[in-house]
Formats: structure tokens, C-alpha cells, sequence
């Protein structure tokens, strides 16, 4: 069928036929407000049997509905000479001559504009009812009572439609002027560029590995999802974007990154200056940057800090943001205090810290879920993590102010993951700063391919705590399922040392980035290395 | 109109007025591409067009080529869990 129409529908284009059929559309197809949808309702059955079903038609010229499939809207058609017909369901138009739906460019572009009419409003409506919930909650009503109001108001819920991409004018244009192609093959490296380093900055240039190949991230930057809305030309999340570019360009030097490292230092004046600094630190300065950068910026209207990233739906705390909940129990009246804490990494001490440090046995509970290789008793990150959330008695001399017994009571604390993100980032604290000594702790600690984090969560503490001791292993749960796609070194001590970084091309393909030197790396070599920040990528996705 | 018919037009003027029969086809939109259905109907409307030729081919043979094939293919979890919501959605709003 010609994307030009067929001719039997210009007896149809007549006087004010477009609105009449944004009303058809607004009216019985793509119902938007609950008035339309209650009219859709009453009177959208056949005229003829009153079925609902049936791929139900209406006619374009008069008010007439009638049944495809039993064929009253053909009677219809050939009684009246009524030729053309919407299908209720799809809103195409069917074209009693041509015996099919036809294509008409102008009916085609109204059809689209009310169906997202439609769609919006949809969304528009969950707002004002809240708004109507809120001024129920200010005058005091109780909330079980506004649950059960809101229930039948609850929003579609169905978000933004995906409709196929139609390129502009000015797409197309751009697309005949640059006819060059790039292929992605399961072997190509795109998206792998050394980095020179501009004088100790190697602690940079790994995370900035790292960054350019977590998926989402890159997906964001590589769909120019960054709005811009500084009016200086410091915005770090748009150096991104141009890293990104930069990194996906298909050039092969390696890329300077200057412009990087000065807005870097504007923003993050401790970490400006030639020194060494720690990669960590970086990373989690970088990530600080670019969440007040994409909103634009730093102080919204109200005047607050926006900077509470409980309250940000950023493409950095959508990927990197988790949360982690603190448990206080009172050791007299066993009351449970829960906080959560928003967090962006992981931090876990080591054995030979000063800290103490309590390796648990091979073969206990967890180890063998991660498959982590115990080469001589080694300390595996299960462990670390083990260690991270075990229930800790906090001693008499740091009593907490219990709520239950309204007194200071000895009680002990567990930190379990309410939230995992995306990207979750583990950070092994090989830098001792205490008091008495300054140094680098070297045990090696083990690390898998693939993690499972179901033992560290909320969730699966609360069962144990419910009595259900033997977790057994959910082969179909994915939720808690990692995978590692980063890895950044430190070689050398703490006075002067290197940085460098593994990253995950494809599934299993590893490479080693010494700052503007990239090689090819076996998993052996990565599992094999020491180990200071640890990237982990969720292996599925969910919907929200 | 028989008994059983009446109640359909009822429980279908119900899902239309409160917005949930919308909510329902996503639902199922989603459901229906995840478990790969919506795959295997596009390979079968190619063959179909292969066979009839493109510039014969109607909306109306597509339809009455794949309609008892797509039935027949939609998963059975897809029915219960269709199912199981429409039912906790009349209960919510038994009148």
C-alpha cells in the first residue's frame, strides 16, 4: 500500500475534517482523560450487535460502530456509501474500496500527535492526584486512610511510549554528508584510546577507564542524553561527553587530557597540583563533579543545596548510587534503629590493618557461591565483605541513646545493603593513614568474575534472622548477580607508585591500560593482580 | 444479548472507565516481547508476505494467516498472570 494514500480519501478532506478527526481519535481510540474514557466506555459497542470485541470500527462520516470481524461496518459501508472507517483499536483507517488500510501522510501525522496527546495525559493525571493527596496528609488524615482513597487513582503508571526514530530534515542531511560508517564487530577495539599522563596523573587516567566503559554510562554520553545547562564553559559532564567522542572516534593515539584535568582541579581544588593523588579519591570527586553538574545548577529554586542524592534521578545516581542500612540493636530492650545511608562505593578494610581483621574459614557459608580461589587460605572479597557486615558490638565506652529504654545502652551495630546500584564499586584500603604509621598493605586479596551479593543484602538478613538459616542458592534470582568489567592497580608504595587499570572490552576480552599503552590482558592476569578499586557491572537489568 | 456477553460489555466498560484496560494491553505489550512472541509472529507475517507477494498482500490476509497461530503461541504464565490481575482488579472494585 502507497505511503501516498489512496484518492477515495479526498472526498473525506473536506471543510474541517481534521479537527472531526482528532476528535474520533481523542474521543474513541486513544481515550487521555478519565471523561473520555468513561464516554469510550458507555458508547463504543456495535451498532448492530453490541459486542465490544470483534475489532471494533467507527465510521468517518457519520456515528456508526460496527464489528469487523461479524462485517456490520461493511454493511454500513456499502448501505451509506460511507467508504472510510477507523479501527478503534490501532486507529488505522481502512478504506472500503481499496479493501485495505491505507497510509495517508495527514491522517498519519494526526494519529500520531493525539496518540502522544493521549499518552501525556495519561501521566498528567497521576500528578494532580497526588497533589490531591498531599493536601489530605496536611490536614492530618491518617495514612491508611489516603492508601485506601489513592488506590483506584493510581497513574497508568505506562511512562513515555517508545516510538521508531524518524530522522529530520536536518538528520538526513547531516547523515548524506557524512557517509562514512563504523561497523561493530565482536573483535573491533572502538572505544579503547590510551591516555598520555600530564605528570603523576595516572591515578586520573584509570578511572577515567574505568568511566568510559561502564555500559550505561557510556550508552548515556554516547545518545547525548546531557542537556546542558550551565552557562560557563566549566561543565565536567560535558568534558565527558567529549571524552566519550573522543574515546569512540576510532582514533588510535592516545588522547590528551588536558582540558579534563584543569576543570578537575577547578572543581576539586585538593585534588589540583602534580602530585600523586589517590585514584579513589578521584573517583569519588569525579562522580561528586558530574551529579552537581547534571542538574545544571547547584542551588535549585528553593534555595536548598540540591545536593542530597536520595532526591536526584541523575544518570550518576541512577547508575552508581545504592543504599546501605545501618541496624542499631539495643543490647537491653533488643529494639532495631534503621538508618539508610545513600553510597557510592564500598570500602573494606584488609587483614594486616591495624584494624582487626577475622578471616573466615574456607568452606563457610557464601564462599563457594563466588567459586573465589583459596590459594593457600588466602582472603577472598567475600570475606571483605563478610567482614564489612558482620553484627559489631560497639563497647561500653560508645553507648547509644536507645529509644525503646530512653537511656544509653551498649549496643551493637551490622551494616547490610538495602539498595545495590548498578555499578557497584568496591575499594580496598591498601592506604594506612593512622595515626602512628603510613603504609601500603599488600595482602592480596582474591576477587571473582562473577559475584553474587545476595548474602550482603537487607533482605537476606532479615530471613536469617527469621530462622532460615540455610539460604538456598536462587539459580533464578538475578538480581544480586555481578559481573567485573574494571579493575584499577597501585604499584609501589605509598610514597611514590603507578596506577594502572583492566578493563572488559566484550565478554571476556581484557585490557591493560598503562596510560597511553594499551595492551591485551588474560583473565589470569586480572585475577591475578593485586587489586585497589574493583568495578562491578549488575548482569540484568530490570525495568523500573 | 445472553447473559455471559452482558457481563463482558459490564467487566469491559469497568477496565475502560478506570484506565486499567490501557495499563493491561502495556502489560502484555511487554510480556508478549520479552517471551519472544512478538519474534516469532514478525518472522511469520515475512512469510506470509513472501508468499502472497508485497504489492497484493492485505492487512485482512495477514490477519486471518496469523490470528490462530499467535493464539495459539501465547504462553500460558502470559494467561495466568493476565488473568490473575483483571481478577484482583474486580475484586478492588466490586460493586
Amino acid at each position: 500500500m502507497s505511503p501516498a494514500g489512496c484518492s477515495h480519501v479526498n472526498g473525506y478532506k473536506v471543510d474541517n475534517w481534521k479537527q472531526n478527526l482528532r476528535v474520533i481519535y481523542q474521543c474513541f481510540v486513544w481515550s487521555g482523560t478519565a471523561e473520555t474514557r468513561r464516554r469510550k466506555a458507555k458508547s463504543c459497542i456495535c451498532h448492530m450487535c453490541g459486542a465490544h470485541l470483534n475489532r471494533l470500527h467507527s465510521c468517518l462520516y457519520c456515528v456508526f460502530f460496527g464489528c469487523f470481524t461479524k462485517k456490520h461496518i461493511h454493511e454500513h459501508a456499502k448501505n451509506k456509501r460511507h467508504n472510510l472507517a477507523i479501527d478503534l483499536l490501532y486507529g488505522g483507517i481502512y478504506c472500503f474500496v481499496c479493501q485495505d488500510y491505507i497510509y495517508d501522510k495527514d491522517m498519519e501525522q494526526i494519529a500520531k500527535e493525539e496518540q502522544r496527546k493521549a499518552w501525556k495525559l495519561q501521566g498528567r493525571a497521576f500528578c494532580f492526584l497526588t497533589e490531591n493527596l498531599i493536601q489530605l496528609l496536611k490536614q492530618g488524615h491518617l495514612l491508611s486512610q489516603c492508601r485506601h482513597i489513592c488506590v483506584p487513582f493510581v497513574s497508568t503508571g505506562i511512562g513515555e511510549k517508545y516510538t521508531t526514530w524518524e530522522p529530520t530534515k536536518r538528520e538526513l542531511e547531516l547523515l548524506r554528508h557524512n557517509p562514512k560508517r563504523r561497523k561493530i564487530t565482536t573483535n573491533c577495539t572502538i572505544g579503547l584510546r590510551g591516555l598520555i599522563n600530564l605528570g603523576n596523573t595516572c591515578f586520573m587516567n584509570c578511572i577515567v577507564q574505568a568511566l568510559t566503559h561502564t555500559p550505561l554510562l557510556r550508552d548515556f554520553f554516547l545518545s547525548d542524553r546531557h542537556k546542558c545547562e550551565m552557562q560557563s564553559n566549566s561543565c565536567l559532564v560535558c568534558e565527558m561527553s567529549q571524552l566519550f567522542q573522543e574515546f569512540y572516534s576510532g582514533h588510535r593515539s592516545p588522547h590528551i587530557p588536558f582540558r579534563l584535568l584543569h576543570l578537575v582541579w577547578t572543581h576539586a581544588r585538593h585534588l589540583a597540583g602534580y602530585e600523586q593523588q589517590d585514584a579513589h579519591e578521584f573517583l569519588i570527586a569525579a562522580l561528586d563533579v558530574l551529579h552537581r553538574h547534571c542538574k545544571g545548577d547547584t542551588i535549585n529554586d528553593n534555595g536548598k543545596k540540591a545536593n542530597n542524592p536520595n532526591h536526584c534521578n541523575c544518570i550518576i545516581d541512577q547508575i552508581f548510587t545504592g543504599g546501605l542500612q545501618s541496624d542499631v540493636t539495643c543490647q537491653v530492650c533488643h529494639g532495631v534503629s534503621t538508618t539508610i545511608d545513600p553510597f557510592w562505593d564500598i570500602s573494606l578494610d584488609l587483614p594486616g590493618s591495624s584494624t582487626p581483621f577475622w578471616p573466615l574459614s574456607p568452606g563457610g557459608d557464601g564462599s563457594t557461591v563466588n567459586g573465589e580461589s583459596h590459594l593457600s587460605g588466602s582472603t577472598t572479597l567475600t570475606d571483605c565483605l563478610r567482614r564489612f557486615t558482620r553484627p559489631e558490638h560497639l563497647g561500653s565506652s560508645a553507648k547509644i541513646k536507645c529509644g525503646g529504654c530512653h537511656s544509653y545502652q551498649e549496643s551493637t551495630k551490622q551494616l547490610t545493603m538495602k539498595k545495590l546500584p548498578i555499578v557497584a564499586c568496591f575499594h580496598l584500603k591498601r592506604f594506612e593513614h593512622s595515626a602512628k604509621l603510613r603504609r601500603k598493605i599488600t595482602t592480596y586479596v582474591s576477587f571473582p568474575l562473577e559475584l553474587d551479593m545476595t548474602p550482603f543484602m537487607a533482605s537476606s538478613k532479615e530471613s536469617r534472622m527469621n530462622g532460615q538459616y540455610q539460604q538456598t542458592v536462587d539459580v533464578l534470582n538475578n538480581d544480586n548477580k555481578y559481573s567485573l568489567f574494571a579493575v584499577v592497580n597501585h604499584q609501589g608504595t605509598l610514597e611514590s607508585g603507578h596506577y594502572t587499570s583492566f578493563i572488559r572490552q566484550h565478554k571476556d576480552q581484557w585490557f591493560k591500560c598503562d596510560d597511553a599503552i594499551i595492551t591485551k590482558a588474560s583473565i589470569k592476569d586480572v585475577l591475578d593482580s593485586e587489586g585497589y578499586l574493583l568495578f562491578y557491572h549488575k548482569q540484568f537489568l530490570e525495568y523500573e | 444479548m445472553s447473559k455471559e456477553s452482558r457481563m463482558r460489555a459490564t467487566v469491559n466498560q469497568k477496565l475502560t472507565e478506570m484506565g486499567e484496560r490501557e495499563r493491561l494491553k502495556e502489560l502484555l505489550r511487554a510480556k508478549l516481547t520479552e517471551c519472544g512472541w512478538k519474534d516469532q509472529m514478525k518472522a511469520h507475517c515475512k512469510e506470509v508476505i513472501k508468499e502472497k507477494g508485497l504489492e497484493h498482500v492485505t492487512v485482512e490476509d495477514l490477519v486471518l494467516e496469523i490470528t490462530p497461530k499467535g493464539r495459539a503461541l501465547v504462553p500460558d504464565s502470559v494467561k495466568k498472570e493476565l488473568l490473575h490481575r483483571i481478577r484482583a482488579f474486580l475484586a478492588q472494585h466490586a460493586t
